[in-house]
Formats: structure tokens, C-alpha cells, sequence
């Protein structure tokens, strides 16, 4: 099977995690939860302070895919949350080929994804379904 | 996968605009940020459905957003989105249970389905899924 379909996937590195980074993603998003911006309604919650939006990882880990996979079609991408995201935190990416399968006359490369902290443990995980003509 | 709800929870129409797109492309910096026509990234579906998102939690749940977590998100793209075009969202629930949690309080897991469609021609897009998880009040 031609793995050989895909690159490597890149070195992918971000970090530390600014406020200006959460409220850039806020504007740009339209997600004003106050968990992201708002210290004490964050500890009204229970929480040391102010999270990153999960969706703000997920769109990093889709920076990471699409610029492992260049300009090929995704048919999916499915994400599970793990762990919050402080500012702070410094992430990275790292993904696999799980399975290449053949759908119809396409050849279609199954990725595993995930995020992690420097210390390694994960706060996004996902999977991938990609289209390798 | 998505014949559980079938009755429609909200319908609305946004456009792809070329200014949130390259706005959105720079928040979660993606790699062809400066291309031209702007491409919407992986997760830019979530501008299309963000209002909705929020009135689905805070209103028509609603959940109580100390207590609640962001799950999963799962798209399935079977078309590009293209720049200056009129997106039709119409959002379902797909799952709303209770479950057993592991350390022992119970939660409530809410999946809402927002399948995008081309407002001219009908043809579907694709589909934004996302699950909230509501852990139960007064939980350990």
C-alpha cells in the first residue's frame, strides 16, 4: 500500500498560549463563553482561571493536519477533548497513519492526530479520514 | 448516523465572508493563511454555527455552563465551502442521555447536528456535530 501517498508529518509546535491568542479567537470565532476571557466567572466555575476555548485546539490540530496533508481532500475530522488548556501551556502536535483503504477508486488514508503538552500528556485527540488520489 | 432526530431544532442562513475567513485562518494559524481566494480552515464551520452554539446552550437546553464541557466535535466535509457563498445550517439533536459517569456523579451528554447546505442550489456541504457534557449538579 503507498503509504509513501503521504509526507511525514511535520514538526508542529505552539506555544506558550497567550490571553491575546484566546481573544483573538473569540473575535474570529463569535465564542464569547466568559470561561475564555473572564477570570472570575472561570473561578465561579471552579477553575484557577481562564481556559483556552477547546475549539482553539481544534483549530490548531487542523493547522497541523492541513499542513501535514497539503492540499488533499478530508472527508472527516473527529475530535475528543481531554484535558483543558491553560494559558501558558506550550503544545504539540504529533499524527500517524493508522490504515490506507481503498473506497471506490480512492485511496483513502486513516490518520490518528493528538495535541499534547510538553510533559507529553494529551488534550486533544482525533482521527482523520483523508483522500490520497 | 443521523436518523435519530429527525425534527429540526433551528434553521438559518450564513454567509462564508472572505474577511472572517482569513480573520479565523489567522486565530488558529493556518498554513495557507494569504492565499487567494482565503481557504476556510478545517474548523471554520464553527463561525457558521457559533450564535447558534451559544443560544442552544445557554437558552433552548439550557445547560449550566459551569458544570459543562466540550466533548467531541466531528465534521464530515463532502463539498468546499467557497468565499461569498450563502451557507442553509439546520441544526438537530442527535443524542441527548444520561450516563454513569466513572467517578460516580451522573451526566447528561447532548449531541446537536448542524448539516450545511448551499442556499442556492441545496447541494449539502457537509456536517458539524459537537457533544456537551453537563455533569450533574451537586456531583463529588
Amino acid at each position: 500500500m503507498n503509504i509513501a501517498a503521504l509526507p511525514d508529518p511535520p514538526a508542529f509546535r505552539f506555544g506558550p498560549i497567550t490571553r491575546p491568542d484566546l481573544v483573538r479567537y473569540a473575535g474570529a470565532s463569535g465564542d464569547f463563553n466568559p470561561l475564555h476571557y473572564d477570570d472570575a466567572f472561570a473561578r465561579s466555575a471552579g477553575l484557577p482561571g481562564v481556559i483556552a476555548h477547546g475549539m482553539f485546539s481544534a483549530g490548531l490540530l487542523g493547522s497541523f493536519l492541513a499542513s501535514w496533508i497539503e492540499d488533499r481532500q478530508v472527508r472527516r475530522f473527529k475530535l475528543r477533548f481531554r484535558a483543558p488548556v491553560w494559558p501558558g501551556d506550550t503544545l504539540h502536535a504529533r499524527g500517524s497513519v493508522t490504515r490506507i483503504r481503498q473506497s471506490g477508486s480512492t485511496t483513502v488514508a486513516e490518520l490518528a492526530l493528538a495535541l499534547c503538552r510538553d510533559d507529553r500528556s494529551e488534550v486533544v485527540t482525533a482521527t482523520a479520514e483523508v483522500e490520497c488520489p | 448516523m443521523s436518523g435519530l432526530g429527525s425534527e429540526v431544532l433551528a434553521e438559518w442562513t450564513h454567509p462564508v465572508e472572505w474577511g472572517k475567513v482569513r480573520e479565523f485562518a489567522r486565530a488558529v494559524h493556518d498554513p495557507r493563511l494569504g492565499r487567494e481566494p482565503p481557504v476556510p480552515p478545517l474548523t471554520f464551520p464553527a463561525v457558521l454555527t457559533a450564535q447558534f452554539v451559544e443560544r442552544f446552550v445557554s437558552e433552548l437546553l439550557p445547560l449550566d455552563r459551569r458544570r459543562t464541557v466540550h466533548g467531541e466535535q466531528e465534521y464530515e466535509y463532502l463539498r468546499p465551502l467557497q468565499i461569498g457563498q450563502q451557507v442553509r445550517c439546520t441544526a438537530r439533536i442527535t443524542r441527548d442521555d444520561v450516563k454513569q459517569g466513572r467517578r460516580g456523579g451522573r451526566m447528561r451528554l447532548v449531541t446537536v447536528e448542524v448539516e450545511l447546505a448551499d442556499a442556492q442550489s441545496g447541494e449539502v456541504i457537509g456536517f458539524e456535530r459537537m457533544t456537551a457534557i453537563e455533569q450533574e449538579a451537586n456531583g463529588p
